[in-house]
């Protein structure tokens, strides 16, 4: 079941996801990446209704995009994080979209920073947090081990702990985790966890989306 | 982005949350929450030359008292008011509205305010809303047609009576009033009567207690007499109370900000020319 | 359970000699889980003017957000502030046009008006207006509130005794509900400051 986790070091953010798409009990794939790279300094980790999931961020995405374009200044992460419970806050007098966000960014005046944001657009800016079952696993462990001035290093250790628990104690845990990291250098993919390929061994190698660089 | 421009409405109720708020409940086995009620003894009857309301003081929320001291005597005109039960937010809105088109009615014919007029007004809101604006009400006023005693239930029907009663504890009071109720009561007798009916209320139903509130309308006078009746003091405190030393309770974080005085600027010295 | 009690929350004001005292509880929770322990359910409004919006956190933040934009087309307006009173009926009125629909939010408004005078209000969801002289609480720790306020209170506190005894009043109250507490606000507004403290509390 999917899992997202988020933690703020120092001056980077990291933002971890399970890369499972299921339905009932069948896996589709196991190579769906949920944290969108928003724009150079940001990431959405989101769970949630998969097709919700992809419009929602795709269009939170876009927006940026276009308000970047308009103004040439990107939105401040604190200000997308508003325009995203505004979003969603709207959203759930018509038709709700089913989303739970970790916005992450970093900016250069205030650093990086961290919101949630759940489906009936609760916001609170935090500097560790997890969403879905895996997060009865993270919460703790991240209680107990975070401290404000990690380096990227025991951030990723720290989320590696939380994965391991989940795929050691939930029942219905994903086989594999993408971890990305945005700092003053940008949003990127650090790190693949991954148990199995998605591709049978003996077929083509995965597409090139799936391994490339973001950034 | 949204064009959603969020302005002050025109009046009416907004449903836009209906929705939400029912997915919100489907989906996550929430209950939906009740609201404030008046768990209420509210009466009134007609005496030798005026009416007399009355109504206890206490607003509940469930089994929990969460006002002990509350006014559901209600202005509707100079000489009109009005008891009211059941939701309280609905009977103070539904009241007060009433009241406002009566005040505009009064400024456009400059008369005094008849006490049918508020009686249509409340009626034909309430039947609108087929109930769903739960107020149920006691009118009482004096006009120049005389006086004037109404009850209007939820759905919008209304009865002409010489003494009535409403809210949980209307059985009690009216007991009172069906053994004593006499036509042509003096002011007195009328008073009098109206605080036993209501004390009825207070000391057999739960949802009714505190304080009795006794409005007494006559031609040309109208006089509130605000807890008329006091039957239960607070009587369980000790007189010191209980006293905390400074910096019992630990800390954390302490922020002390200045307020900025308010700058007076004075109308005098000499006017700018033109 | 009530949706009320989806997120958790305690808020409490009471009103001393020429101040008032408004707290709340820090918890920000999901049902049973608990996300952060830093959440502001008390805003400002004006210098002395302040509204603690307990119940469903999105819906407060909503509705703070609503109240603020009001409070500023009335300040451009008026060229003033809104009196406690004036923003009391302002709030009811906002709650009341969602009779059918309600925002799930228990208010309590505390100011203090001209000659500083000290105003204390509590509504339901619907804006129903209840008004005191003493305290006024709200949330899912209310019922322990009103027994911990009831016994604790006395009329005519000095500020420091006032802070004293409301801090008390919701550590003893949130101690007794599992959804709220895990740290303490107490926000003191006396005709010349402001104090806000952040309470130690048990975070279990």
């Amino acid at each position: 079941m999917e899992c997202v986790i988020g933690v703020v070091g120092r001056d980077f953010a990291v933002v971890a996801a399970d890369t499972s798409a299921v339905q009932s009990i069948l896996v589709h794939k196991t190579d769906e990446d949920k944290v969108m790279v928003l724009d150079s300094h940001k990431l959405m980790g989101a769970s949630g209704e998969p097709g919700d999931r992809v419009q929602f961020t795709e269009y939170i995405q876009k927006n940026l995009h276009l308000y970047q374009f308009r103004n040439t200044i990107p939105l401040s992460t604190a200000a997308t994080a508003n325009f995203t419970r505004g979003e969603l806050a709207t959203a759930l007098r018509r038709n709700p979209y089913m989303v739970n966000v970790i916005l992450a960014g970093y900016d250069k005046d205030v650093g990086a920073s961290m919101y949630y944001i759940d489906y009936i657009a609760t916001l609170h800016k935090i500097d560790k947090g997890a969403f879905g079952y895996g997060s009865y696993f993270c919460l703790s462990l991240m209680d107990k081990l975070y401290h404000p001035d990690m380096t990227v290093e025991e951030a990723v250790d720290l989320v590696d702990k939380c994965i391991k628990e989940i795929r050691l104690r939930l029942v219905v845990a994903p086989q594999n985790f993408v971890i990305k990291v945005v700092d003053k250098d940008g949003a990127k993919v650090y790190a693949r966890r991954e148990y199995i390929s998605d591709s049978p061994p003996d077929a083509a190698p995965a597409t090139a989306s799936a391994t490339a660089t973001e950034a | 982005m949204a064009g959603y421009m969020d302005l002050p409405t025109k009046g009416g109720f907004d449903f836009g949350l209906c929705r939400r708020n029912e997915s919100l409940a489907e989906k996550k086995g929430l209950k939906i929450p009740g609201f404030l009620k008046t768990g209420t003894t509210i009466v009134g009857l007609v005496f030798k030359d005026g009416v007399v309301l009355g109504a206890d003081t206490r607003a509940t929320e469930g089994p929990i008292v969460a006002d002990k001291n509350c006014e559901k005597i209600h202005f509707m005109a100079p000489n009109i008011y009005c008891c009211g039960a059941g939701t309280a937010a609905d009977t103070e809105a539904v009241t007060d509205m009433v009241s406002s088109q009566l005040q505009l009615h009064r400024y456009a014919t400059g008369r005094e305010s008849r006490v049918v007029t508020a009686l249509t007004l409340l009626k034909s809101h309430l039947f609108k809303y087929q109930g769903h604006v739960s107020a149920a009400l006691v009118l009482g006023g004096v006009d120049c047609t005389g006086p004037h005693l109404h009850t209007v239930y939820p759905h919008g029907s209304t009865d002409t009576l010489p003494f009535a009663t409403m809210g949980s504890g209307s059985l009690a009071a009216m007991s009172v009033f069906e053994s004593k109720y006499k036509e042509g009561l003096t002011r007195e007798e009328g008073i009098d009567l109206v605080a036993q009916a209501i004390s009825a209320g207070v000391f057999n139903d739960l949802g009714s207690g505190s304080n009795v509130d006794v409005c007494v309308i006559t031609k040309g006078k109208t006089e509130y007499l605000r807890n008329h009746l006091l039957p239960n003091p607070r009587t369980y405190v000790s007189s010191k109370g209980y006293s905390f030393t400074k910096g019992q309770t630990e800390i954390l974080y302490t922020k002390v900000t200045q307020l900025k005085p308010k700058v007076d600027v004075s109308e005098g010295g000499d006017a700018m020319e033109e | 359970m009530s949706i009320f009690e989806y997120n958790g929350s305690a808020v409490v004001a009471m009103v001393g000699k020429n101040c008032f005292a408004i707290a709340s509880d820090r918890r920000l929770g999901v049902q049973l889980q608990t996300v952060a322990t830093d959440f502001q359910r008390v805003f400002k409004i004006h210098d002395k003017l302040y509204i603690g919006l307990s119940g469903l956190a999105t819906d407060a933040q909503t509705l703070y957000q609503r109240l603020v934009f009001r409070h500023k087309l009335y300040q451009l307006r008026e060229e003033r502030d809104m009196k406690p009173e004036t923003f009391a009926s302002l709030v009811s009125a906002l709650l009341y046009e969602k009779r059918f629909g309600p925002y799930f939010c228990q208010p309590v408004i505390a100011g203090l008006g001209e000659d500083n005078e000290p105003f204390i209000c509590t509504m339901d969801c619907i804006g129903a207006k209840e008004l005191a002289k003493d305290f006024v609480v709200s949330g899912t720790a209310s019922e322990s509130l009103y027994g911990a306020c009831e016994s604790m209170f006395k009329p005519n506190m000095e500020p420091e005794e006032l802070v004293e005894t409301i801090s008390q009043a919701l550590l003893s109250s949130v101690d007794r509900d599992c959804l709220s507490g895990w740290g303490g606000y107490v926000l003191l507004l006396t005709p010349t400051e402001v104090q806000e403290r952040v309470l130690k509390a048990r975070m279990d």
